[in-house]
């Protein structure tokens, strides 16, 4: 288990895993090789130091492992009991094994990859030990993914099919990506849009269609030009506590209190409001609460109709 | 702090190097960094085999040679020590690669990132042709991952404090079998000690700690238990059958399977689990979808606007 181990700890296992990481990459620069351990360049060289002095008993020239670093590019010699990589501990084991479970389900059903994945963590589960299926789902298609990888590497747009859920449609927008970004679970893909003039977020799992295009000019601009004003608004939660607390995202809550919350769109508003099914009750704005009882009205006599 | 990881290197590389079992004598004799009298380096030696093996590197213990009467000797075996996947093609890298980058900053980043560079470290070449190269990515940090996977791989119970629909805060004791995630939400599942029936737990409303508690080894996970299956099959289903304005309610349409156009209209035939969940997400659409079977599905709307115009007007 990865439980904060002891400094000395960390540190022999750094040590372990650099020499055939060397081995396998010599000539790698200090200052790639201390983002690859996570550790600053001025540490790193005191590893490298350590291991110097490492090697089979007797601790000559012969038997030592021989570094060199001092070029700012590191190269190791003489270092064959150490040059196979360790074997996987648990907890990489199981990033592994999940780690591939969705990547599985992100892949097309007709790649050909299943078949190397399902091999891969038929093998990976044995050395764990975990008898039980440990899963990841995604539901971003791995074709979507590659159009984006593809235009963010070549700095192209992309025309998207986009829906957006508060208006319920699908709009279709030349946008140019920045980066794939996470935020609370959800993956949005930061790009300029050229169809509204300005940066926009969206969610990868509500793009519907992407198709490389050629690059699109960002025209300059003054950031924060975004007319999103937010809107405040009042309601009391009745009932289904823990989901209306998620939902509107209220740390702390009982029933039968007001709290106050704050949109950027009305109509989120108001299907939150419907989508809860009783459950909160809204108090303010009026002119909106005034809308929910008359849709609310519309849409009972249409039933009560047929 | 480096005399003693550069001692564990070297004790590392010596019992890895010797084709024979080394006694304590030998070691201490030949090793560097053993200093001081004969029950100091003792009592060294054995916190570094603790040390030695809290990190996964097992040292055998043998040479006990019966007709000389020998004191035990020390090895680490290459086969033990070394990483083996088997035939492994630079494909099979480079999805173990993806698959690693997949935690980038999350729950396991730590593990994935040290396989990652052990996966880099075998010399193969990554052969990315075919495969898409942005990763899907995990998206959530926790500790108590790393708590739930312990007690699974240990056969340990968990006690931790969960909150109910109500926001109550229960104590429960599960033997834990799996986790999962699917669409950004975490979930594990066991066997619920009190209610003796097998129930699953989203993380984020654990609230606080997960701890583990009891013996190792007091259950077994079921072979090939898989969590999203047991909750796909577990819950209700139901068939509906709702009428959808054209062109809205993709969210509903993703799962409906079209039966008629009716112009202005369509159609749709759609299975649901969760009834007041699919009322939730009908009620979300507005006037876009009208709910025609089954009846109580139909009843239970048509109590909800009542409800709502009353609160709202």
């Amino acid at each position: 288990m990865v439980k904060a181990r002891p400094a000395p700890l960390q540190h022999t296992e750094r040590l372990l895993s650099l020499v055939p990481f060397i081995s396998a990459n010599q000539g790698i620069s200090l200052k790639d090789l201390a983002a690859t351990f996570n550790v600053s360049e001025s540490q790193m060289s005191a590893d490298l130091t350590t291991l110097w002095m490492c090697g089979l008993p007797g601790y000559t020239a012969l038997e030592l492992m021989d570094l060199s670093f001092e070029s700012g590019f590191v190269s190791i010699r003489n270092a064959q009991t150490l040059e196979n990589p360790r074997t996987l501990n648990f907890d990489e084991i199981v990033a592994l094994l999940m780690g591939l479970d969705l990547l599985k389900e992100s892949l097309d059903a007709d790649s050909n990859l299943h078949e190397k994945i399902e091999v891969l963590t038929s093998r990976l589960s044995q050395k764990s030990g975990i008898v039980s299926r440990l899963r990841a789902t995604s539901d971003v298609s791995s074709s979507l993914r590659a159009q984006i990888e593809s235009a963010l590497r070549s700095q192209s747009s992309l025309d998207i099919s986009y829906h957006s859920l508060y208006n319920d449609s699908v709009s279709e927008r030349l946008v140019s990506p920045l980066e794939v970004r996470i935020e609370n679970g959800t993956e949005y893909l930061v790009a300029f849009c050229h169809n509204a003039g300005a940066f926009r977020i969206f969610r990868l799992d509500r793009i519907l269609k992407c198709v490389v295009k050629e690059k699109a000019h960002i025209p300059k601009q003054e950031s924060n030009s975004n007319n999103g004003q937010s809107l405040e608004f009042t309601i009391r939660v009745n009932s289904r506590l823990r989901l209306m607390k998620e939902r509107f995202a209220i740390p702390h809550i009982s029933t039968s209190d007001e709290y106050q919350s704050l949109s950027f769109s009305q109509q989120w508003i108001i299907r939150s409001v419907f989508g809860s099914s009783g459950s909160v009750q809204l108090i303010e704005p009026a002119n909106l609460r005034a809308q929910i009882a008359q849709k609310a009205q519309l849409i009972l006599d249409r039933y009560l109709a047929n | 702090m480096s005399r003693k990881s550069e001692r564990l290197v070297n004790l590392t590389i010596a019992l890895l190097a010797t084709k024979r079992y080394l006694t304590k004598d030998e070691i201490f004799r030949s090793i560097e960094g053993y200093e001081g009298s004969i029950e100091s380096k003792e009592r060294m030696f054995e916190r570094d085999k603790d040390d030695l093996r809290s990190i996964g590197i097992e040292i055998e213990v043998g040479g006990l040679d019966p007709l000389f009467n020998d004191e035990a000797g020390y090895r680490i075996k290459p086969e033990n020590y070394k990483l083996d996947l088997g035939v492994i093609s630079g494909t099979d890298i480079a999805l173990l690669s993806l698959a690693a980058q997949a935690w980038n900053g999350a729950a396991l980043g730590t593990a994935a990132n040290s396989a990652l560079v052990k996966l880099k470290s075998m010399g193969i070449d990554s052969d990315l042709d075919s495969i898409p190269t942005l990763a899907p990515r995990m998206a959530w940090s926790s500790q108590e991952l790393e708590t739930v996977l312990e007690a699974i791989a240990k056969g340990r119970k968990i006690v931790f404090v969960y909150i109910s629909s109500e926001l109550n805060n229960e104590t429960r004791e599960v033997f834990p079998y799996a986790v999962a995630t699917r669409e950004g939400h975490w979930y594990f599942s066991g066997l619920d000690c009190s209610k003796n029936e097998v129930r699953t737990f989203r993380f984020d409303r654990v609230n606080g700690e997960v701890s583990l508690t009891g013996k190792e080894n007091s259950f077994q996970v079921p072979h090939g238990f898989d969590l999203l299956e047991v909750l796909e099959t577990d819950a209700e289903h139901g068939l509906a059958v709702l009428d959808i304005r054209k062109n809205k309610a993709l969210m509903l349409r993703k799962n409906a399977s079209l039966v008629a156009d009716l112009g202005e209209w369509e159609r749709f035939k759609i299975e649901y689990t969760d009834s007041n969940s699919f009322i939730d997400s009908i009620l979300w659409h507005l006037d876009d979808v009208v709910v025609l079977e089954p009846t109580e599905l139909r009843l239970a709307i048509i109590q909800t606007l009542r409800d709502l115009v009353v609160s709202h007007g």
